[in-house]
């Protein structure tokens, strides 16, 4: 098991450039996610991982030994790939033993380690099939089998649950992290499905514009994130955009209060925020405030004493069966997307209702 | 969070790995391609050059050679044969190899795959086989060194180009088109005629250029049944080849690469080569 | 109701439309060929003339002379000889034709390939004469470069056969297979190379065998068209050569025995059926063991 480090990566086609500068660093064992929109270099970055691309400037060390120069086959790499790539004209049992051959071992541990590996999938019956006589879930589970019985240093995968149903993915998914996880095996994970990333990974690299818009295990990247692109890309949210209160207001001590621009979030008073631990929005002129939409309370009666509230006029409910969406229009307009669980409802809400939207004050996250 | 841009020397540019292999397969088939195309090349040279024989490096540029065969009357006499048949070969061919090719494309029979085969097989037949068997039959039919006789013999060649052309155009057609047209209450002939027929231009277009070109340089069925009067600038170029050399021969073969050529372009222009070949 | 009525008209239209052709094919192509059967069991006097006898007597030439025996093996040996020199030349080509960076580069090259096939094969072999001959091309370089003093005479053997046939054929071979080359799924190459394997095992346990398609449709194309050619071993190689075509050709435009030229043509039309045959069973079972 080896650790991955990239430094100073870049890389550019012709007069694009795909990835701006990526240095971060893969821990040993650890089920690193790279995550991103289409053409944010995710995939790109993982092919100079792997060594079908060069990097325009920057170098790949894997386990502390640069191999930059090195071609695919002498990293001792193990990949899956989003369209299986099973060689087809080989039994699933060939295909597995096709880098063990490679490596010159003996036909008996090969047999060893391609039943391991059939088994550690499920699919020791498989052995004499044909990739075309495999479903496209089994495929992939012979696909991960034969990286994984080469022992190799690092495992890659690029988008490898994408061409599977929604069901079946979340099977794969489980199956996939309770496999790394027995193995050990440093992972890095390509994928555009925030779900699956923030469920399988230890830490989770966000890419946009070819760049590292945040590093940080699934907890931190969802609660704090480092900017705009990430509160966005990662589930649902609600932003504000909140601009110094003018000095001259009554303003308890220890407390920065922000009046939005466009609209009170609250009807009467200014936003109180706890500002103990945000030292950063000393000094700004304005912030960028994110609220989750499962962290927003709806009640029919509105609290005397709450200062993080606000009237919401429902416009929109859909029903997802675990939860429900709504979506309301503030006072002053502006949009509120509010997420509850469902069984808050015994009657779906009405467009045209009144609600008290209420938040915690720490449930408004700066974005800094 | 850790999102670092560490203060580090200047990025240095990297210089492309490189492969020994693919530089080899590249100079292979780079090779091949050359030796492909030599013969073509050194026809060239020798059409243009004032000496008899072609020289590397060439000395001079001359048009003597074209201006010989444009006044021989062997040669504007065997192309005027040549010319006759192409066109009418052509437009039989394309009659047969299209209404062939639609019929088949549409109907569903027990031996569908043999008659396929049977449109298909001039092209696996040897050359030299079907000379003899035209030979034969057409001196039992009083056909032998007749202009009839050739052009069945150049229709029965250029017949699988058109109907392979055809086929695809057919294939990429909307068969629901034409029930469209006869929901609104054309019958199959007049939906033949103006949905199917101008739908499947490019593969006509394509089948025709084969077709032309094809009987244009047929040689290995015209040596067995023609005559005299019926000789076409192929046969004629064999002749003086077995006979003599005449290096006016250059200059013929030139001209008949620029033709094909052209052909390509236009077949690329309507169908598309990868399509065809 | 009106639907199937509709259909059966259409039908019988397409029947119409498909007549002529087969009325075609079948009076000149099928009628001959078994014209050409039946001939092939007549006998023939002393003098050429044919009899009102049928026997065995033509085939049990061709197959108990010394002669024709040797035709008949050189024949198949010098096809099977240029189908193995095709493929082989036709695996880089096919390669640069399939990975060209550009799509100006690829027209070039189809041009390249397809041009020569639209000229008569008269023409293709003539260039070779230019080429090979005492004063053709090449002796005229290697004089030139006093390489030799005296011009090779290069012409007039099977080596210049074959390199012609080679020349003249290897498009058929170059395009199957850079089609199959094209159809194989570009990561293929990358799970080989990431599971070891350098270019060349990766080619040669990956590439090659999913080509096999391309290949058989290239071989077998090759080899009915070197086993069947006269015209290019009769300019080429002279007449002289032990080559099945050129003894047909013999029979009948010279000796004007055409039973035994028959004969002959039939033999030549089995082996290579039995060759296409043997070849197309070989990819049956492949794609039945890659699709099922």
């Amino acid at each position: 098991m080896s650790n991955i480090t990239i430094r100073q990566v870049s890389r550019q086609f012709g007069a694009n450039t795909a990835l701006k500068q990526v240095d971060l660093e893969v821990r040993e064992g650890e089920f690193f996610s790279l995550l991103g929109p289409s053409g944010c270099g995710k995939t790109t970055l993982l092919n100079i991982i792997a060594g079908f691309l060069e990097p325009s400037t920057g170098e790949v060390l894997i386990g502390g030994r640069e191999v930059t120069d090195l071609p695919p086959y002498k990293r001792d790499i193990g990949m899956v790939f989003q369209n299986y790539a099973l060689f087809p004209h080989l039994s699933v049992f060939e295909n597995v033993a096709y880098g063990l051959k490679i490596r010159k071992l003996p036909k008996a541990e090969i047999r060893k380690r391609v039943e391991e590996s059939l088994a550690s999938v499920r699919l020791e019956e498989f052995a004499k099939r044909m990739p075309h006589q495999l479903s496209g879930g089994q495929q992939q589970r012979v696909a991960i089998a034969r990286a994984l019985a080469i022992q190799p240093r690092v495992l890659l995968l690029d988008e490898p649950l994408s061409n599977l149903d929604a069901k079946l993915r979340k099977e794969m998914q489980t199956e996939l992290r309770s496999l790394q996880q027995s193995v050990g095996i440093t992972t890095v994970l390509v994928t555009h499905d925030q779900e699956e990333a923030l469920t399988l990974s230890d830490r989770i690299g966000i890419l946009g514009n070819g760049e590292l818009q945040q590093l940080g295990s699934p907890m931190e990247v969802y609660r704090r994130p480092a900017n705009r692109f990430v509160a966005e890309f990662i589930g649902q949210v609600n932003l504000f955009e909140a601009r110094k209160a003018p000095s001259g207001g009554e303003v308890p001590a220890g407390t920065i209060s922000y009046l939005t621009d466009k609209y009170r979030l609250s009807s009467e008073q200014p936003l109180a925020l706890i500002a103990a631990g945000i030292p950063e929005l000393e000094g700004k002129e304005s912030v960028l405030f994110m609220l989750r939409p499962e962290r927003v309370q709806l009640s029919l009666e509105r609290n005397l004493q709450e200062t993080n509230q606000a009237e919401l006029c429902v416009t929109d409910v859909s029903y997802a069966g675990n939860s429900l969406r709504i979506a309301g229009t503030l006072p002053g307009g502006g949009e509120l997307i509010v997420q509850a669980p469902d069984p808050s409802f015994s009657v779906l809400p009405e467009p045209g209702q009144i609600f008290y939207a209420r938040w915690a004050p720490e449930d408004l996250i700066p974005l800094v | 969070m850790d999102n670092s841009n560490s203060a580090s020397p200047p990025m240095r540019r990297r210089t492309r790995r490189f492969s020994a292999w693919t530089t080899l397969v590249w100079i292979a088939g780079s090779l091949v391609y050359l030796f492909l195309i030599l013969p073509v090349l050194v026809i060239v040279l020798s059409a243009f050059s004032p000496k008899e024989y072609p020289e590397f490096p060439p000395t001079g540029f001359s048009l003597r050679w074209f201006s010989a065969i444009a006044g021989n009357s062997d040669w504007s006499g065997a192309l005027w044969n040549s010319i006759v048949l192409l066109v009418i070969v052509t437009l039989l061919t394309v009659v047969l190899g299209t209404t062939a090719a639609y019929a088949i494309a549409r109907l569903e029979f027990r031996g569908k795959q043999a008659i396929q085969s049977l449109m298909l097989s001039p092209l696996m037949i040897p050359q030299i086989v079907l000379g003899i068997s035209l030979l034969y039959v057409f001196t039992g039919m009083g056909l032998i060194g007749t202009m009839t006789g050739l052009i069945i013999g150049h229709v029965i060649v250029a017949f699988p180009y058109v109907v392979r052309t055809v086929s695809v155009s057919v294939s990429n057609l909307n068969p629901k088109l034409e029930l469209a047209s006869m929901s609104l209450g054309a019958g199959p002939v007049k939906t033949f005629f103006r949905v199917s027929l101008p739908l499947i231009k490019p593969g006509i277009v394509a089948g025709g250029v084969f077709s032309a070109v094809t009987s244009f340089g047929e040689v290995s069925i015209s040596l067995f049944v023609y005559s005299p009067s019926t000789v076409t600038v192929p046969v004629r170029i064999f002749n003086y080849i077995e006979q003599t050399y005449d290096p006016a021969v250059n200059a013929v073969s030139v001209i008949f690469i620029a033709v094909a050529v052209i052909a390509l372009i236009i077949i690329e222009r309507t169908i598309g080569l990868t399509k065809v070949m | 109701m009106a639907k199937t009525i509709k259909m059966k008209r259409r039908n019988l239209f397409s029947w119409i439309l498909l007549t002529p052709s087969l009325l075609f094919m079948g009076i000149f192509l099928i009628l001959p060929f078994l014209l050409l059967l039946v001939l092939s069991f007549r006998d023939v006097d002393g003098m050429m003339t044919m009899l009102p006898t049928y026997s065995l007597a033509q085939y049990k030439e061709v197959f108990t002379s010394d002669i024709y025996l040797r035709t008949i093996s050189s024949t198949l040996w010098v096809a099977l000889l240029t189908t193995a020199i095709c493929l082989v030349m036709a695996y880089p080509a096919a390669y640069l034709l399939v990975r060209s960076p550009s799509k100006g580069v690829r027209t070039l090259f189809y041009i390249l390939l397809v041009s020569p096939l639209l000229t008569s094969v008269v023409i293709r072999t003539f260039a070779w004469i230019v080429i090979l001959a005492q004063n053709g091309l090449v002796n005229e370089v290697l004089l030139k470069l006093h390489i030799i003093s005296q011009p090779l005479s290069l012409l007039w053997n099977m080596n210049a056969v074959i390199i012609a046939y080679v020349q003249v054929m290897l498009p058929f071979a170059v395009l199957p297979i850079a089609t199959s080359l094209g159809e194989i799924t570009p990561n293929l190459r990358q799970a080989s190379m990431s599971l070891g394997a350098g270019r060349l095992r990766t080619f040669l346990k990956v590439t090659l065998p999913l080509t096999i398609p391309g290949m058989i449709s290239g071989s077998v194309i090759v080899f009915s068209l070197a086993a069947g050619s006269y015209i290019t071993p009769l300019l080429v190689g002279g007449r002289l050569q032990p080559l099945l075509p050129l003894s047909i050709y013999q029979q009948v435009m010279q000796i004007s025995n055409l039973p035994l030229g028959a004969a002959m043509s039939l033999t030549l039309l089995v082996f290579v059926a039995i060759v296409v045959a043997v070849l197309g069973w070989i990819l049956k079972r492949w794609e039945g063991r890659m699709n099922g």
